[in-house]
């Protein structure tokens, strides 16, 4: 008998062992997709263009998105309303290429664009994966909630004069010079 | 003049350099916000701080404003100096106080020399927490958008719009923190200059109201280094597109030309290449049909016409185009013109030819540096650029005189102003040939003006002769050449051309060739015109009489990229790409040739000229040499001028015009008739009247009359009038206007193409009852 073999049987009966303890164990697999398990709500899935307290759309246009897009998968064109908000004309993202690598949201400076936990997109052709605004606009805010852009911005919008944003003094009269 | 030490680094100076300007020029940056090369220093801003050494070893460094300290021979200066670095923090944080939290809304934002400044010496956060002052904004008219609350006070606009262009209409209100900059009330910006706010405006208190409707990034821009297409100076533009449509275009330095700003024409007349009735298909006999069909039209047309095809150029198409049309009909033994109007023909051949002669035209550099100067006719308009020169030569105390018919924006800079009838123009610039020659004392009714203009042009140093040749006869051009022979060697000559190639057009153009085929289309020696870029049924004095030959004509085939009244009657039109879609060259009024990349292209591409005329050959199987071959065959020695470069002058074979140069006798007078002069403005040409922003600035149609004339005849102000021209009547108020002529009523060209005269015919007018 070589010296090595009770070492070797010890290790045999080790893994037998192991086998049979999970035999009996409780399972981790879920059957997928009748089970789905839930997923945490900083996971990085299908992206969507959330909305402000007010129910407009949070989206500018700044094209920060686009440009922080390391795949270069969101294109966007801006455009404005007659009440002076900024938003998108367009807004397409490509899934087919998007890496899900969250810089999008990131770099959004008015949390419009957020990513979702949720990743079934399959779908038979890469033209179906190129999701327009229509199938990225959500009705809700989010994992920001109560957040609203125009508020502190220090442009004019319908509803909200100069000077009426959060931390803004009344504007400054300049037809006259007194103090 | 000397050297001092940046950071270790060794760097020459001129004389009267500061410290900034000197360290720029050695490519050493110090962060600056009020500073401009134009405008030179004013220390508002407080960024520029930087650490000078004592000459003393004992005593410290202190920190100073390097725009604002000359640079001395040894001075030892330092910008990453830890004192100069808080001064340039303490700043920027003073300065982001009241900024607004904009930058995702802002149209500067990406260039934003704000932004730039405070990534690079601010703190990275915010610790202020109070309120911030607000200031409402002002409806600046259709070109500019004001957003107040963005301004860091560094006053280049005022410096700008006020000091530099001599606009009034904006200026710095209020006092302390609350300096306001604005209009005292509400309206467009009046200036022609008023677009480049956007450009100096540090951060995005002016921004680009045009661009701002369908507003990209500035990373997202396609750009190529591009030429002005609107009039005969060439300004160096970057013209900005996105998704196969031209957004903006911006000012590109050029040294000797435009350098750091461009007219308002030039960046807001981009429009019509957007214009909504832009032709994009081409069309046979109103129906639309693919460009192959329709060129095939073309070519059947053509071969049909065979000797008996016309062609007509234009001023507004590049050099390559030109040549190529002349070289095709060369080939089928057709006739070739490039103007619509014979005696725009002859004006500016004599203006190109004047040009040549008398050794080149200044550069805008040079005007600037003009000490007296003769203006006939309504530069602004003309050539915008040429009047921002002239203002600047104003500012250093050139005495203009101007000697003109209808308004003109430069009179409130002269120190002589001549008014006279356009009949007169001639006249008064043999009298004043007379005066500078002889300081003859000839008797005549503007004798003091006459005087006053000699003796400024003859006392100066380095004076300036400036002609519209668009308002001005071949006569009247010999005559302002014959003045600036008698003046010497030192005195300039240059012209506004009509269109931004009209120099390299008019080499091309063969003598009398216009009035040569509108003679043979209405004798029916041509059946086929092929207009490229041209509009001879628009034409404001011969339109009527083109639009009569066109009837004679079997088949008007139109190449181009706006919609003008020649495209809407087209037999055959094909859609050519707009410049920015192009490259091509412009040969400017000095005889300048630049040369312009293709910025973009289309979603569904259009040809260009050149390829439109290869493939037609291609069709009629003939075999045309290319490009380069044609132009140096034109032009020995011709070398394709590259896009972004200065522009070499074109090798052009000199012009020679053999012109009736006698001037008429200046008494027409005909009773109940008035000479019609024409009154343009700045966003006024063949192009930039598609523009729509240019368009809304437009100034209302009248007749405009002097007070006095019109009190003679009894019309009043606000008064309709009837005027009776060979084209057609026209109804009018009357506008009473100090720069009109007397016995002259000034008219828009919409209305001149109405009536179907031009500048310095007669009209009757009729007052109604």
């Amino acid at each position: 008998m070589n010296k090595q073999t009770p070492a070797l049987l010890i290790r045999l009966w080790h893994s037998l062992w192991t086998t049979l303890r999970h035999a009996w164990a409780k399972r981790e697999t879920v059957s997928y997709p009748e089970i789905k398990r839930p997923l945490p709500g900083r996971w990085r899935g299908r992206i969507v263009l959330t909305r402000d307290p007010d129910g407009e759309e949070r989206c500018v246009a700044c094209y920060l998105c686009s440009a922080v897009c390391p795949v270069d998968c969101i294109h966007l064109q801006a455009t404005q309303r007659d009440d002076g908000r900024r938003y998108p004309e367009t807004f397409r993202i490509d899934f087919s290429r998007c890496i899900f690598c969250g810089f999008c949201e990131e770099a959004c400076p008015t949390l419009a664009i957020q990513l979702t936990p949720d990743f079934e997109m399959c779908e038979q052709s890469h033209g179906e994966l190129v999701y327009e605004k229509e199938q990225l606009l959500v009705e809700g805010q989010g994992k920001h909630p109560s957040y609203n852009f125009y508020r502190h911005a220090g442009i004019a919008i319908t509803g909200k004069a100069i000077g009426e944003g959060v931390g803004d003094t009344p504007p400054v009269d300049h037809d006259t010079n007194l103090p | 003049m000397g050297t001092m030490r940046i950071d270790g680094h060794e760097i020459p100076f001129q004389e009267n350099d500061n410290i900034l300007k000197a360290a720029l020029a050695a490519n050493i940056e110090i962060p600056y916000f009020c500073y401009h090369a134009a405008l030179g220093s004013l220390g508002a801003c407080r960024l520029c701080a930087v650490e000078v050494a004592s000459v003393d070893p004992a005593q410290k460094p202190r920190v100073v404003m390097s725009c604002l300290e000359f640079a001395r021979d040894g001075l030892s200066v330092s910008v990453s100096a830890a004192a100069a670095r808080q001064v340039r923090q303490r700043v920027i944080e003073f300065l982001m106080i009241n900024h607004p939290h904009d930058c995702p809304v802002c149209d500067e934002g990406g260039e934003c020399h704000l932004q730039d400044m405070t990534v690079a010496c601010g703190p990275p956060y915010r610790r202020y927490r109070g309120r911030k002052r607000t200031f409402t904004n002002q409806y600046l008219g259709p070109l500019v958008h004001h957003e107040m609350n963005r301004c860091i006070t560094c006053y280049r606009c005022t410096r700008f719009y006020q000091d530099y262009a001599l606009g009034d209409d904006l200026g710095s209100m209020r006092l302390r923190n609350e300096v306001y900059f604005g209009r005292f009330q509400d309206g467009p910006l009046t200036s022609p200059f008023a677009g480049n706010l956007v450009e100096i405006c540090p951060t995005g208190v002016f921004t680009d109201a045009v661009f701002r409707q369908h507003f990209a990034r500035v990373w997202d821009l396609q750009t190529a280094p591009s030429i002005c297409p609107h009039c005969s100076v060439g300004c160096n533009t970057l013209p900005g597109a996105r998704d196969g449509t031209l957004r903006r275009v911006r000012n590109r330095f050029h040294p000797e030309l435009n350098r750091w700003f461009i007219c308002d024409r030039g960046r807001y007349g981009h429009q019509y290449s957007e214009h909504p009735d832009r032709p994009l298909t081409a069309q046979v006999a109103g129906v639309k049909m693919s460009y192959r069909e329709a060129l095939a039209a073309a070519a059947e047309q053509i071969k049909a016409a065979g000797d008996k095809t016309g062609g007509l150029g234009s001023t507004r198409e590049d050099l390559e185009s030109n040549a190529m049309l002349q070289t095709l009909l060369n080939k089928l033994s057709g006739r070739f013109a490039t103007f619509s109007d014979p005696q725009l023909e002859t004006a500016t051949a004599a203006a190109v030819a004047a040009l040549q002669s008398s050794g080149g035209a200044p550069s805008l550099a040079e005007i600037e540096q003009a000490d007296a100067a003769l203006v006939v006719g309504d530069l602004t308009a003309h050539a915008p650029m040429m009047d921002l020169a002239l203002r600047q030569a104003y500012r250093n105390g050139a005495k203009l005189a101007i000697l003109h018919s209808g308004p003109c924006l430069l009179t409130r800079f002269a120190a002589t102003t001549l008014t006279v009838a356009p009949h007169e123009i001639g006249a008064q610039l043999l009298h004043l040939n007379e005066q500078a020659a002889t300081a003859s004392n000839a008797s005549n009714q503007h004798k003091k003006e006459l005087a006053d203009i000699a003796t400024c042009l003859t006392t100066a140093q380095r004076p300036i002769l400036i002609g519209v040749s668009e308002t001005m006869s071949a006569p009247e051009i010999a005559a302002l050449v014959q003045l600036a022979t008698a003046l010497g060697s030192h005195a300039r000559l240059a012209y506004a051309l009509p269109g931004a190639n009209a120099y390299g057009t008019t080499l091309l153009t063969p003598t009398n060739s216009t009035n040569a085929v509108l003679e043979a289309i209405e004798l029916g020696q041509i059946q086929t015109l092929i207009v490229m870029g041209n509009d001879p049924l628009g034409d404001a004095r011969l339109g009527a009489r083109w639009r009569a030959a066109r009837q004679r004509l079997s088949t008007l085939i139109v190449l181009d990229c706006v919609a003008t009244t020649t495209a809407e009657a087209a037999d055959i039109l094909l859609p050519v790409a707009a410049w920015a879609e192009r490259g091509g060259t412009f040969v400017n009024y000095e005889g300048r040739a630049q040369g312009f990349a293709p910025v973009f292209q289309r979603a569904e591409p259009l040809p260009n000229t050149v390829e439109v005329l290869a493939d037609l050959a291609h069709c009629l199987e003939l075999t045309l040499p290319d490009v380069p071959a044609v132009l140096n065959n034109l032009f020995p020695g011709y070398q394709t001028p590259f896009p972004g470069t200065m522009g070499p002058s074109l090798p052009a074979p000199s012009l020679t015009m053999q012109t009736d140069t006698t001037i008429g006798t200046a008494s027409i007078t005909h009773p109940g008739h008035w000479q019609v002069a024409l009154t343009s403005w700045y966003g006024d040409d063949a192009l930039a009247s598609y523009a729509a922003a240019l368009v809304e600035l437009a100034p209302a149609a009248a007749v405009l009359i002097h007070p006095t004339a019109a009190f003679k005849e009894g019309i009043e102000d606000k008064e309709q009038v009837r005027l009776r021209g060979p084209a057609g009547t026209v109804v009018l108020p009357v506008q009473l206007n100090n720069d009109v002529a007397a016995d002259t009523i000034a008219l828009a060209r919409v209305t001149l193409a109405q009536l179907g005269v031009g500048h310095g015919d007669l009209l009757e007018l009729e007052r109604i009852l």
